[in-house]
């Protein structure tokens, strides 16, 4: 549980977080999104205390960050950024190893640890390990980076535009993987970025930043269909805004008896991936099926309309 | 090809020398034709083997002091606590630059006599430049996403410092390294005018006596010493850069 309250900062006598005050559950992810200049990555970094605050306190676990060494309470959190900060001159695995050498892990609970998180993040351990940053693709330097970032099971994990060097493609593979990555670990994880659909598509709980204040902090749904500012809609983008919502609901509770022809989709699809797949085949509806294959009944084109109207 | 080229032409870059400086007199035949009538072609007042090892340690003594001092410097200045002393230490080592090394000669000589001293202390202050600015550029060009992955993973400052920083720097400071060892290598030879044991003694003593053997001995060997110096760090250099 992370507490923030009142948290600002202030440069010059310029607010660039004013007063932002905000509770973090454990083993959920809170996505801070903004605009550049909306005072995000400065809200992330007081965190670390790698900016310290001007006013306002964080606790972690009823502890206050301010009463521990700044480079102790970094060491229990993990970090990870956009170009990723790889150590150049240092291979993989003494990049992954950063925290645990430094908290002066024994040898082999260290390389036992590269091991177990190269083979999460889907990396090679013999391929990957002994290579430098440079010989890596995009991608994977992303990957290690986030592998350095858990290496010593941090409190929490702040990441700040962790896919923003990554072409769409990747990025959208490497979100998944970190949902995934996430759900199994039960990490608690804060991220920030300027891209409302890796909010919604990552966020148990979205805060939308501007001029250095939390204009709204709710759960992604409340987001798209009760935006509390005009800031929070025009981040949310009218037009996108009906896909946004229905890309947040599963397939499951529309599922009625019947058939339909063509190929099946999965339960654990969202009413966005189904009505993509209705268009691009000109089917009225779609054969359902659940995780092992079974047929469970249709979707059909009416339902899934209505349902991505909400309720207001 | 073209490294087994390099190796080659260095190999027998440093046979040669030291072929010259164990067996001299094998090489008079060569430089005859430039000694006036009668004179010697081989410089035969001191051996080339001593001057050339009291050259070489003279150049090291002042440059050694020189590269810690301005590693010091440059890792101070480049700590937000000694930000401040930026500007004058860029001063300090200006000067030692711009002020030419036959005026620091002598104004030492009164100071600290005849002998290594003002030589050591021309070539420590002609040194200081060319390490400082290096380090300083190595230093504080940590691209700036590395700088903040060390802090953000909880390094303290001297871990920052001794792990990530100099590490990343040491190439860029090898080069500095590399030019002040070769200004110093031939600016020693001046040093002889003040008595400083080196090759500046075979040079002076060749265009005293119009000897244009000792001369070129004397400058050859000078020379050869900067390319093989400046060749062995550049390898050195290329080792600590090529994990980068």
């Amino acid at each position: 549980m992370i507490r923030i309250e009142g948290l600002t900062k202030e440069y010059a006598g310029k607010a660039v977080v004013r007063d932002v005050t905000m509770a973090i559950e454990s083993g959920t992810v809170t996505v801070i999104v903004g605009t550049s200049g909306s005072g995000k990555s400065t809200f992330l970094r007081m965190v670390n205390r790698l900016v310290e605050p001007t006013a306002g306190t964080v606790e972690i676990d009823g502890v206050d960050t301010r009463r521990m060494k700044a480079h102790e309470l970094r060491r229990r959190i993990g970090y990870a950024i956009q170009d990723h900060g790889l150590f150049p001159h240092w291979t993989v695995a003494r990049n992954i190893a950063t925290v645990p050498r430094l908290l002066g892990w024994p040898r082999a609970r260290i390389a036992a640890r590269v091991r177990e998180l190269l083979e999460l993040l889907q990396l090679d351990p013999d391929e990957i390990a002994p290579r430098y940053p440079h010989q890596l693709s995009g991608g994977q330097q992303q990957r290690v980076g986030v592998a350095r970032a858990l290496a010593a099971r941090p409190d929490m994990l702040l990441m700040d535009e962790p896919f923003g060097a990554l072409d769409p493609v990747i990025r959208a593979k490497a979100q998944d993987d970190l949902k995934a990555i996430q759900e199994r670990l039960g990490s608690t994880i804060l991220l920030v970025t300027h891209d409302m659909s890796e909010a919604i598509k990552l966020g148990d709980r979205i805060a939308v930043m501007s001029e250095g204040r939390v204009e709204q902090f709710a759960p992604p749904a409340d987001i798209l269909t009760r935006p509390a500012s005009a800031v929070v809609e025009s981040l949310v983008g009218e037009e996108d805004r009906p896909f946004r919502y229905l890309s947040l609901l599963p397939i499951a509770p529309l599922v009625e008896p019947g058939t339909a022809e063509g190929p099946p989709i999965g339960t654990g699809h969202s009413l966005r991936d189904a009505l993509a797949e209705m268009i691009w085949s000109g089917r009225q509806a779609l054969p359902v099926v659940d995780d092992e294959g079974a047929a469970c009944g249709r979707v059909t084109r009416g339902a899934l309309l209505s349902a991505g109207r909400p309720p207001r | 090809m073209s490294a087994v080229v390099a190796a080659a032409l260095r190999f027998a870059l440093v046979a040669l020398v030291l072929a010259f400086l164990l067996v001299p007199d094998a090489f008079a035949p060569l430089l005859a034709p430039f000694a006036p009538p009668g004179g010697a072609a081989i410089y035969d007042r001191a051996s080339l083997l001593a001057l050339t090892v009291s050259h070489l340690l003279i150049v090291v003594a002042a440059i050694v002091p020189a590269v810690a001092i301005s590693v010091g410097l440059a890792i101070l200045v480049s700590r937000p606590i000694g930000a401040e002393f930026l500007p004058l230490s860029r001063a300090i080592v200006n000067i030692g630059q711009t002020f030419p090394p036959v005026a620091v000669l002598a104004l030492a000589v009164p100071v600290v006599g005849f002998g290594a001293w003002p030589t050591l202390i021309a070539l420590f202050l002609y040194g200081l430049l060319p390490v400082f600015e290096n380090a300083l550029a190595g230093l504080t060009g940590v691209p700036p996403a590395v700088a903040e992955a060390a802090r953000g993973s909880g390094m303290t400052g001297p871990q920052r410092l001794l792990q990530v920083e100099l590490p990343l720097a040491l190439p860029v400071i090898l080069e500095g390294v590399r030019i002040s060892l070769v200004i110093a290598l031939s600016t020693a030879t001046i040093g002889s005018t003040v008595a400083a044991k080196g090759l500046g003694e075979v040079i002076i003593a060749g265009l005293n006596s119009n000897n244009l053997a000792f001369v070129l001995q004397g400058g050859l060997l000078t020379g050869a010493l900067a390319v093989i110096l400046y060749d062995g760090l550049g390898q050195v250099a290329r080792l600590t850069a090529r994990r980068g």
